[in-house]
């Protein structure tokens, strides 16, 4: 792994040379606990660093809610996407496999990735519902992102990770190699200070091994008991940063809008003459768990689930998905 | 190396005749504006501009590229539309998608087809398929049900199809009138009259979902290894790309990995009947 380090001042000022040629994205505390959020000039110096997930997850910078998909391309200035948490770089992997696929790719999908470079954040501490490591992803970036960053009191140290990453640091000069094994040493120490709190946090939660089998076994009691909170709202989906599910919607001139949709909502899988096999909410419910812990699993190499445990905090009707596993797993 | 195409833009196709098969079934006759060929028992999303698009298997001959039909019955918002349609206008089409029959599977083999109501769009192209290459074929047998026979569909290509040599037609009605001479009774009586070498035999059942179930119980109980029965099914294909998702059953995407499948690939899939 090589490692560069900047110090945070003339790192700030190097962000926003950066913004003459980039739109930049970055994670910056707010009433919400912490956000992406679009950064200006006056900005760079709110970003916070280190502090684990924002609120929104980082596929709808790559899946609009709405958009034209057959207008034209629109060439925008590239992209810095700035303090993604692992979970959400990991879970961008399940993106590509879905939307860069081989035989059907999304070209508006794949420009946006080709467009955006990607500097995840080392999460140094936990929320209560991050669960990352149970599903085997650490809470620090090693593959997937173009970097990593870490803010070390005021020293700014980045890890290279791709090509892509290698390209741009290149051209930041300020950025210095960094031999210093007493700062690398610091480094792991704080990641694995950080994998010592999951771990805790997250005892005698079921792992992704075991997770598939877990809803496969699972009795209808179980999705009836966890579903009658539910009220379809879809907040899990949207939330979800592997979600994906979309509806084409048509306009004239034989143009197609592709708007995000959720297998939690009513009449997902309803055909023409009404038949419907996802007509009962606890079906629906339920297809959310066998479709990320056993169906994903078996068709795609990426995860469905990466552990975020955004659709915790989202539900309004209180559901824990890992209150779910707990009872499954006794 | 990934292409530029893109995957959601439709071509466009004139429909240049609407055939009336019954009530509630009309046959879509387009002429695409670019290049478009298929293979049978593949579908493509057809749309009306503005309105919406839907999922159809073509009903013609995959061997017929320079226009293609689409049979489709009056059964929901865009299929009404549809019907309300004249020649003359433009329809898009996106594909075509999926996987279809793998009729080189069928060579030196009895191919038994049991179709009910506008399941015979599939089917009609896939038995035009069948005639072309009928010199590498046993025998086709043809079960096919429908509620009236007003309701039975293609009665011309049925009369055809009872002139030509190794292809044999039997048709059964649930409700039956003064004029119909064939057999009356859900569609699996007729694979009673049917005589097959099943070990020789490959079995096709394309149709309504509860249809498709009694039919594949019946050939399950004839003889029919799970292997040997290929079902065309039916979900709500939106994108027809493996990405929407809702067309899933279980671990498949019924757009991208069927629409056709043998039994034994989904059978323990849930809803597959739904």
């Amino acid at each position: 792994m090589q490692y560069k380090s900047i110090n945070k001042e003339e790192w700030d000022k190097t962000l926003e040379q950066l913004l003459l040629s980039y739109t930049i994205f970055a994670s910056v505390s707010n009433a919400f606990g912490q956000d992406y959020e679009l950064i200006g000039p006056a900005d760079i110096a709110k970003i916070s660093y280190n502090k684990p997930k924002p609120a929104t997850s980082l596929k709808s910078f790559f899946l609009p809610v709405k958009e034209n998909v057959t207008s034209e391309r629109v060439d925008e200035k590239p992209r810095i996407i700035l303090g993604i948490p692992n979970c959400d770089i990991e879970g961008l992997c399940l993106l590509d496999e879905i939307y860069l696929d081989k035989e059907f790719n999304d070209i508006f999908y794949r420009k946006r990735r080709e467009d955006t470079l990607l500097i995840s954040s080392d999460c140094i501490g936990i929320q209560e519902h991050c669960h990352c490591l149970s599903y085997n992803i650490k809470p620090y970036s090693a593959k997937n992102a173009d970097l990593a960053v870490i803010n070390l009191d005021g020293t700014i140290v980045l890890r290279i990770i791709t090509g892509k990453g290698e390209d741009f640091i290149k051209n930041i000069p300020a950025a210095k190699s960094l031999e210093d094994k007493t700062i690398i040493s610091a480094i792991e120490k704080e990641q694995l200070a950080t994998e010592k709190l999951l771990a805790t946090s997250n005892k005698g939660l079921p792992d992704y091994k075991l997770t598939g089998k877990l809803v496969t076994e699972a009795k209808e009691e179980i999705w009836e008991k966890y579903s009658a909170r539910c009220v379809s709202c879809g907040a899990c989906t949207t939330i979800c940063p592997t979600c994906t599910c979309f509806l084409l919607i048509d306009k004239p001139g034989f143009e197609k809008i592709k708007q995000m949709d959720a297998c939690q909502y009513p009449g997902f899988e309803r055909v023409a003459g009404g038949k419907d096999a996802l007509h009962e909410l606890s079906n629906r419910f339920r297809n959310r768990y066998m479709c990320k812990y056993l169906w994903k699993p078996k068709k795609f190499k990426s995860l469905a689930c990466t552990g975020c445990g955004r659709c915790i905090e989202a539900c309004i009707g209180k559901i824990n998905k890992n209150e779910l596993f707990m009872e499954l797993a006794e | 190396m990934l292409n530029n195409k893109n995957i959601y833009k439709p071509i466009r196709a004139k429909l240049t005749d609407v055939i009336d098969e019954s009530s509630l079934i009309k046959t879509f006759v387009l002429v695409p504006e670019e290049e478009f060929s298929f293979k049978t028992g593949q579908f493509i999303e057809l749309s009306v501009d503005g309105i919406g698009e839907a999922p159809f298997t073509p009903s013609s001959s995959p061997l017929v590229t320079e226009k293609l039909e689409v049979t489709v019955m009056k059964t929901g918002y865009v299929t009404e539309y549809m019907h309300a349609l004249k020649p003359g206008v433009n329809m898009g089409i996106r594909g075509p998608f999926g996987r279809g029959y793998p009729v080189e599977k069928f060579y030196d083999k009895e191919v038994l087809i049991l179709g009910g109501g506008c399941g015979f769009a599939p089917i009609r192209s896939l038995l035009y398929n069948l005639k072309a290459i009928s010199d590498k074929l046993r025998k086709v047998t043809l079960c096919y049900g429908s509620k009236t026979p007003e309701d039975c569909i293609y009665k011309p290509y049925i009369s055809e199809l009872r002139q030509t040599p190794k292809f044999e037609v039997f048709r059964s009605v649930d409700n039956a009138d003064g004029n119909w001479n064939e057999r009356v009774g859900v569609v699996t009586i007729l694979l009673d009259d049917v005589k097959v070498d099943i070990k020789n035999s490959i079995a096709v059942v394309c149709g309504p979902p509860v249809m498709m179930k009694f039919g594949t119980k019946k050939l399950l109980e004839m003889g029919y290894p799970e292997h040997d029965i290929y079902l065309s099914m039916e979900k709500n294909m939106s994108c027809g790309l493996g990405k929407c998702g809702h067309c899933m059953m279980g671990e498949f995407f019924v757009c991208k990995d069927g629409p056709v499948f043998t039994y034994n690939e989904i059978k323990d899939q849930p809803d597959i009947w739904n």
